[in-house]
């Protein structure tokens, strides 16, 4: 059953709501759709799931670009509707013949909404009893792999309910959705749903899955079990309790009196201190000068290259088209141009299939727009992708630090920011230019050495405190990292330092364990930021990285509001000429913006993203 | 020498020859000719001199849930629509203003934008033509969403072609119907506070490179809407029950026919 079915338009104004499907939705799943997936440049998915206390929907949606009408349907997730998409497009094509951009009120669609449901469901109830039929032969061979007669039943009653559901969710899933039938799916796996042959397949893949619901009880159970012993086996973390190490003999040599090869200049004190302070203005605060000559130039390049592309027939037809402006853009028209665009933007280092969504997104928002005359397709495409990427890659919310730093301050509080990544990135070297532009702006900092792990981390940042006069907190190696951090946010509150900057130590996306301390020192200490830094020589691991670091900390939050990533820090950025895609990579996928562009090794390296030169290099 | 002499006889004789072509087309096609020339280039300079001028736009802008698309159809037909979401396209329309409507006389139609929320960038492309700008704010639910409008609003004033042409800025308080809005002084005075602490932080950068192009009020004093090169005023409106008397009296005081 669906819960509502809503036509809007673009500019926001609801033309026609349902009245028959009176429920009024918990949450705002449609403004929440709105925000965080069609304005985001995702609308080439197939669903959108919303969670809110107490409900979960998944919303499909259809754009009527010509006429800029979006049409959304609401519907539970766990009851498993084929015939939305259907619907949808019905609806679509009727109320597009009665649509009058001056009326606001649609009341005679109610009965045509009626008939077009009718309609929808009965057509997918036969579907339903054609598939039904073929069941029960396929699955007698089933049968006889599986144990217990209970699963039977719960496959029968799956088969039921779920006409196709998805795949498994893992864990995570599990643990959340627990229902009796199959709680969990992926929007991605109803998709595949519609062609019969497929569903029947996915039936059989389906009832496999409940079967193997006690199965899986049970594994995780072990699982469990054995994952918290490999916590607690974890060494890196734990204070070793065995007492100092025995240096190891290798031959019969003399041992070696003292192994520490630290300068003795820490115990000189003042003399050694070169007076850094200034190397000049920070790149942050200078302006820089985007040349707009250049666009003239580019322009004509890219129609040199379509040119080029199109065969002699296909240049002239476009001609033609361009000046007698076609009808409508149809997605066949629109393919070759998006695999041009998508070809340039991974030659520009975006990951693969951030390439593939963006196009995807753009195509679902020109398909079927009234082309205007004297303009190619190349150029439609071209000025829509355009306006998707600087919406993307524009912050949504202000990323203006040194206002927040304020804000704190009143509280009278230290702002905290905690660098994360994985190893090699730059973390500890952006962390000292991040200081040293604090420092220009009269605010106090202080460093806390939370990289316990890494040989030479601790004194690596001694040397930068020392160079920029500014207090260093540090418990030395093999200490908790989340135990140090939280003793130098106390530290800072007491000596009145405005920002705390903790450098955390590398760790890749995949090492459970190493995540597991990095969310434990999120939790406990509840940072006012937690920066992602990323180089930009990186290609399609942004995506694994980003995700699997946001997944990882929302995952083992133990608070009810799940910190992710705030922010992200874009490093080596000057060793990239123009393959500058790993900054539209990782914003898309994180949704966090760019606060800082690390262009150097210096202290002074270190700048604000530029939008539109960023825009500019990619499109090229 | 020579050579200078040559081409001044050659252009003689061209002239010659010109002159005798023209004496033997009969002389209505050259008088009608010029006439025709004429009156293109009379009518080119007519056109530039009465175009309208440019400034007829009015921009609704504000945060996200502030009320600007209901007030839009407002203006424009008077209607309360039965639902809105959050815009993702702009709201334009020229028009006459619905409660102008019933007038008798030359009313100028005036060109509403209807700025989305989340898009500061695209208010900047209308400021060339703009005669007015209404800054439209949540009165119910102010306090959470003060610091994200005052940074709007810090944008909006150091915008440099807002201080230049002198763009006056109306401050419209929505939903005053509810009985927990806020007043407008107490708005005002809070804008006041936040868009002074966003001065001191000097580097109040917004999205996407928007440099503050011009530093407002007087330094080292308080903020106040008063210290603004343009003018701005406060006022208050409810878009659900229809009371936009005081922001239509803005329009039509900068709309001049």
């Amino acid at each position: 059953m669906l819960e509502q079915l809503l036509i809007f338009t673009r500019g926001g104004l609801i033309l026609w709501t349902c009245k028959e499907l009176g429920n009024a939705l918990k949450g705002s799943p449609i403004d929440t759709l709105i925000r965080s997936c069609l304005l985001e440049e995702r609308s080439g998915d197939a669903s959108y799931n919303y969670d809110a206390p107490g409900v979960a929907y998944t919303l499909k949606w259809t754009f009527h670009n010509d006429l800029g009408l979006i049409f959304v349907a609401v519907y539970q997730r766990i009851l498993n509707l084929l015939y939305v998409d259907d619907l949808l497009s019905m609806v679509k094509r009727e109320f597009s013949q009665i649509y009058d951009p001056k009326r606001t009120a649609y009341n005679d669609f109610d009965d045509i909404f009626r008939q077009l449901r009718k309609e929808a469901e009965a057509r997918t109830e036969e579907m339903k009893k054609s598939k039904q039929a073929a069941k029960p032969v396929s699955n007698l061979s089933r049968k006889q792999g599986q144990a217990a007669a209970q699963k039977a039943g719960s496959e029968g009653g799956v088969k039921q309910k779920n006409g196709a559901s998805g795949k498994d969710g893992g864990d995570g899933d599990y643990k959340k959705g627990r229902k009796s039938e199959n709680g969990y799916s992926n929007g991605i796996g109803i998709e595949e749903s519609h062609a019969a042959g497929v569903v029947k397949n996915k039936e059989n893949g389906s009832s496999e899955n409940g079967a193997f619901d006690v199965n899986k009880l049970q594994k995780l159970r072990s699982k469990v079990g054995k994952k918290s012993d490999t916590v607690s086996k974890v060494p890196k973390a734990e204070p070793k309790k065995k007492g100092p190490k025995k240096n190891r003999v290798w031959d019969e040599s003399p041992q070696e009196s003292k192994l520490d090869f630290t300068d003795p200049a820490d115990e000189r004190g003042d003399e050694n201190i070169a007076v850094i302070a200034d190397q000049g203005e920070s790149m942050m605060d200078k302006e820089e000068i985007v040349s707009s000559e250049s666009e003239a130039e580019d322009d004509e390049e890219i129609e040199k290259d379509n040119k080029g592309n199109a065969k002699k027939k296909g240049w002239f037809s476009s001609m033609f088209q361009s000046i007698a402006g076609k009808a409508n853009l149809e997605k066949s028209d629109l393919e070759p141009a998006l695999k041009a665009l998508k070809d340039r933007l991974m030659t520009k280092n975006v990951a693969e299939e951030i390439a593939e969504k963006l196009c995807e997104s753009v195509a679902a928002s020109l398909e079927g727009k009234k082309q205007a005359s004297f303009t190619r397709i190349s150029s439609t495409v071209q000025t829509a992708m355009e306006e998707a990427l600087v919406r993307i890659l524009t912050p949504r919310r202000s990323i203006d630090i040194l206002r927040d730093v304020h804000v704190a301050k009143e509280q009278g509080k230290p702002y905290v920011v905690v660098f994360v990544g994985v190893n090699g990135v730059g973390k500890s070297t952006n962390l000292a230019k991040v200081a040293y532009w604090l420092l220009q702006h009269k605010i106090s900092v202080m460093m806390a050495a939370c990289d316990t792990f890494r040989s030479g981390a601790v004194e690596q940042l001694r040397t930068h405190a020392r160079r920029l006069q500014i207090p260093i907190f540090e418990k030395g190696y093999e200490k908790d990292p989340a135990i140090v951090a939280k003793e130098a946010i106390q530290e800072a509150a007491r000596n009145g330092s405005d920002v705390v900057l903790v450098d955390t130590a590398g760790r890749m996306q995949d090492n459970e364990p190493l995540m597991r301390a990095l969310s434990k020192l999120i939790n406990l200490n509840n940072p006012d930021l937690v920066l992602f830094v990323g180089e930009a020589l990186v290609g399609n691991d942004a995506v694994d990285q980003l995700s699997k670091f946001n997944q990882k900390l929302a995952d083992l939050s133990t608070s009810p509001t799940t910190r992710l990533i705030d922010g992200i820090l874009l490093t080596k950025f000057d060793t990239i000429d123009d393959k500058v895609g790993a900054a539209l990579s990782m914003v898309y996928i994180s949704g966090a913006p760019v606060m800082f562009v690390g262009c150097g090794q210096s202290y002074t390296d270190l700048k604000k993203l530029n939008v539109k030169s960023i825009v500019k290099t990619l499109l090229k | 020498m020579e050579e200078m002499k040559q081409w001044t006889n050659e252009l003689q004789q061209w002239i010659h020859q010109a002159l005798h072509w023209i004496h033997q087309i009969p002389s209505v096609q050259i008088y009608v000719s010029i006439g025709v020339l004429f009156l293109t280039t009379v009518f080119l300079l007519l056109a530039c001199l009465f175009r309208r001028t440019k400034y007829n736009t009015i921009v609704l802008a504000g945060l996200s849930g502030s009320g600007k698309t209901v007030l839009f159809h407002r203006f424009q037909d008077g209607s309360l629509p039965q639902g809105t979401n959050t815009s993702l396209d702009p709201n334009e329309g020229n028009f006459v203003l619905y409660s102008e409507s019933t007038e008798k006389g030359k009313i100028k139609h005036v060109h509403l934008v209807d700025v989305p929320g989340h898009s500061h960038l695209r208010l900047y492309e209308y400021l060339p033509q703009t005669a007015g700008l209404i800054f439209v704010v949540d009165a119910l639910e102010f306090l959470p969403n003060c610091h994200a409008a005052a940074e709007y609003l810090y944008d909006i004033l150091t915008k440099t072609s807002v201080v230049k042409r002198n763009i006056p800025v109306l401050i419209l308080c929505n939903k005053t119907d509810k009985v927990t809005a806020h007043t407008k002084e107490f708005i005002r005075k809070q804008l006041e506070k936040a868009i002074d602490r966003l001065r001191a932080s000097r580097n109040a950068i917004s999205a996407a490179d928007i440099s503050n192009e011009f530093t407002l009020g007087i330094v080292g004093e308080a903020f106040a809407f008063s210290q603004c090169h343009n003018k701005v005023t406060i006022a208050e409106a409810s878009g659900l029950t229809g009371d936009i008397v005081q922001a239509e009296q803005f329009i039509r005081e900068h709309i001049r026919p």
